[in-house]
């Protein structure tokens, strides 16, 4: 790592390249339906004739942009553009709905540049040491992080914890339809042949989240978002200030999307979710969580763009991608005849040197685009009239539904499941809690399953399941995050039962 | 006052249903895997369906003996709602058939006439048909021709 490669990445051709891509990215991401891995993958062909540096500069750049296009429409619409933004759309609706959404655009833009230069840092400083992290997890891990996740439904459910939980299962139950992906049976399609395709993730997400805010908008004749008389189009300074003020928050929310991002298959939604948990669980009495905080948006934003870089640290160390859209450049990589590995690194080193250099660039460069851009999505969602809003994101979220498997069934029952997320979410059952079990599913039946088989071919089926080191933690981490809530909730009871004694 | 306490008497039926529903699709998932032919496919769903009923029935108690007055549909028009969700289905079912655009226009004018509350003249309809057919064409060439995504 040296000079030179910083200077092969500030190219014009490299910077412009950073630069398409950030726009492009956030174009696309910000498209409910269209993900990061899709932005990415669409995108692909067209570096196949590029030098290897400048086709993963392009690629990184479209995929940090997609991460952070998601945030608008979770923001502005209540809809993840991408899976990653799903703890976004908690406190940064409630914001929007409540006058701040300039505010809440700006404070996801500092975050997410924030998030992406932590994960970039770490690729750059730590790869080869941190990728051994993600070797040291094998599938009774992965069974434990998924319950860890499933353990934040208790932080996610909005009043009814017993709600949360049977929602979470319900969303667990959802994950199984379809083949299974271990022995082949087909599960809970009853004879309908469409369901055995199994429920798409992004399409339920589009539906959960999308579908009963357009059913809530047509009722009444109120506007869908209030506007701020007198209020800049983002309120930039203002979230900075923010944004420096929860930089703690900030920091540890990186570092939690860095290593989630560095471990196969977690991704950006669960490392978005864990950080928004840590920050919920670390607040302080006065943050009101699920109200419009802001340091919601800048735990789940930081944390999914730092999954970046984190996730790129195995797809360019070992050659195991962490994020689906690291398998899809990986792919990229390997039609140019690149061999990733540790000789990547030594070997190659002005490759990928210079794409992470190129990766800062186009972080650095979403500060800008991600403001300008975000004004105008802003100012647009804002004063465009309900009549046309409605319609026009109905649309969205059929073509985007569609275009994932290119499947009419999965419309349907995007918007099956979206009218019965929404009579649920009418009688306290909230959306989140469904598609953190959907997601986390097959991850921890997958876990659960595979240790099932070495801990009973092995002999050892207690000593599979709770006798690993990692395990342990992960199960500590998981008993702190379901009793720690309890203990300070008691805990601000007592604090305010001495109050009013000491003020008779 | 009166209507107050009345509202808070009132047993919460809505979550009562749907618990009820959830402990149904849980029996469902227990009789389903009874078919499955390997049993690493069982243990999942089976232990999934078990905490589904379990927490359902959890949740009938607590709804039982601490109702929560503040759910339910709430105010609004029922007829724009159905409107809105039928009119997407009434686009999926036609697609097969009629092609994308044509398809999707259903559920654009659905979603237009529900969303609409302030009545229509023929100038408001001109512009909002017009606006419908850019916004349209927009995202279908987007998705057509520079995504590449085969719409029917």
């Amino acid at each position: 790592m040296g000079l030179e490669h910083l200077a092969n990445a500030l190219t014009l051709t490299n910077l412009a390249l950073a630069l398409f891509g950030v726009v492009a990215g956030t174009v696309i991401g910000s498209i409910p339906g269209l993900s990061a891995t899709m932005a990415v993958a669409v995108l692909v062909p067209i570096t196949f004739s590029m030098a290897p540096a400048s086709a993963l500069i392009l690629l990184g750049a479209i995929y940090t942009g997609a991460i952070y296009g998601g945030a608008y429409s979770a923001i502005l619409l209540n809809t993840p553009g991408t899976p990653s933004a799903i703890g976004t759309t908690f406190d940064g609706y409630p914001m929007a709905k409540r006058g701040d959404g300039d505010l809440a655009v700006a404070i996801a833009c500092f975050a997410s540049v924030f998030g992406g230069i932590v994960g970039a840092l770490a690729l750059l400083l730590l790869a080869p040491p941190l990728s051994s992290v993600a070797l040291a997890f094998g599938p009774v891990e992965y069974l434990w992080l998924s319950i860890f996740g499933l353990s934040l439904i208790a932080s996610l459910s909005t009043g009814n914890v017993l709600k949360g939980l049977a929602g979470g299962a319900l969303g667990m139950l959802l994950s199984c339809v379809g083949v299974a992906e271990i022995s082949a049976d087909i599960r809970l399609t009853f004879g309908v042949s469409p369901m055995i395709g199994g429920i798409e993730v992004v399409g339920a997400l589009i539906g959960l989240y999308c579908i009963p805010v357009l059913i809530d908008l047509v009722a009444t004749p109120e506007r869908h978002l209030k506007v701020e008389q007198g209020v800049r189009a983002v309120r930039v300074r203002e979230a900075a200030l923010i944004a420096w003020r929860s930089r703690l928050n900030l920091l540890r929310s990186s570092v939690i999307g860095t290593v989630i991002g560095i471990l196969p298959g977690a991704g950006g939604s669960v490392a978005g979710l864990v950080a928004y948990s840590e920050a919920k669980r670390t607040a302080r009495p006065d943050q009101k969580f699920g109200d419009g905080e802001p340091d919601g948006i800048m735990a789940t934003e930081s944390a999914n763009n730092a999954t970046v870089g984190g996730g790129f640290i195995p797809t360019l160390v070992l050659g195991i991608p962490g994020t689906p859209p690291d398998a899809v450049i990986l792919g990229a990589l390997l039609v140019q005849g690149v061999r990733t590995g540790p000789t990547l690194f030594d070997g190659g080193g002005s490759i990928v040197y210079t794409f992470i250099f190129g990766l800062f660039i186009a972080t650095i460069l979403m500060l800008p685009t991600g403001l300008l851009i975000g004004r105008y999505a802003y100012k647009t969602i804002v004063t465009i009239p309900k009549t046309i809003l409605v319609p026009a994101v109905g649309f969205m979220t059929i073509i985007g539904t569609f275009a994932i498997r290119n499947s009419v069934s999965d419309v349907i029952i995007m918007i099956v499941l979206g009218s019965v997320g929404w009579v649920l979410s009418r009688f306290g059952f909230a959306a989140s809690p469904i598609v953190l079990g959907l997601i986390l599913g097959p991850i921890a039946e997958q876990g659960f399953v595979q240790a099932w088989i070495i801990g009973d071919a092995t002999g050892n089926l207690a000593g599979m399941f709770f006798g690993r080191p990692i395990s342990l933690a992960i199960i500590a981490f998981t008993i702190l995050s379901l009793v720690y809530p309890v203990i300070q909730s008691r805990r601000a009871k007592r604090t305010l039962a001495t109050q009013a004694n000491l003020n008779d | 006052m009166i209507e107050t306490t009345a509202k808070t008497g009132r047993k919460d039926v809505g979550t009562l249903i749907i618990a009820s529903l959830l402990i149904g699709l849980g029996l469902i998932t227990l009789y389903d895997v009874t078919t499955y032919s390997d049993s690493d496919s069982v243990v999942f769903p089976s232990f999934v369906a078990y905490a589904l009923i379990f927490c359902s029935v959890l949740v009938i108690i607590y709804s039982w003996l601490k109702p929560n007055p503040h759910n339910g549909f709430g105010t609004g028009d029922w007829w724009r709602r159905f409107l809105l969700v039928a009119s997407m289905l009434a686009a999926c079912l036609a697609m097969p058939l009629s092609g994308f655009l044509p398809a999707t226009a259903i559920a654009f004018a659905g979603g237009l006439i529900a969303a609409r509350h302030e009545g229509w003249d023929a100038r408001s309809a001109i512009i909002f048909a017009l606006s419908g057919v850019f916004i349209m064409a927009g995202f279908y060439s987007l998705f057509r021709f520079a995504l590449g995504v085969p719409l029917p």
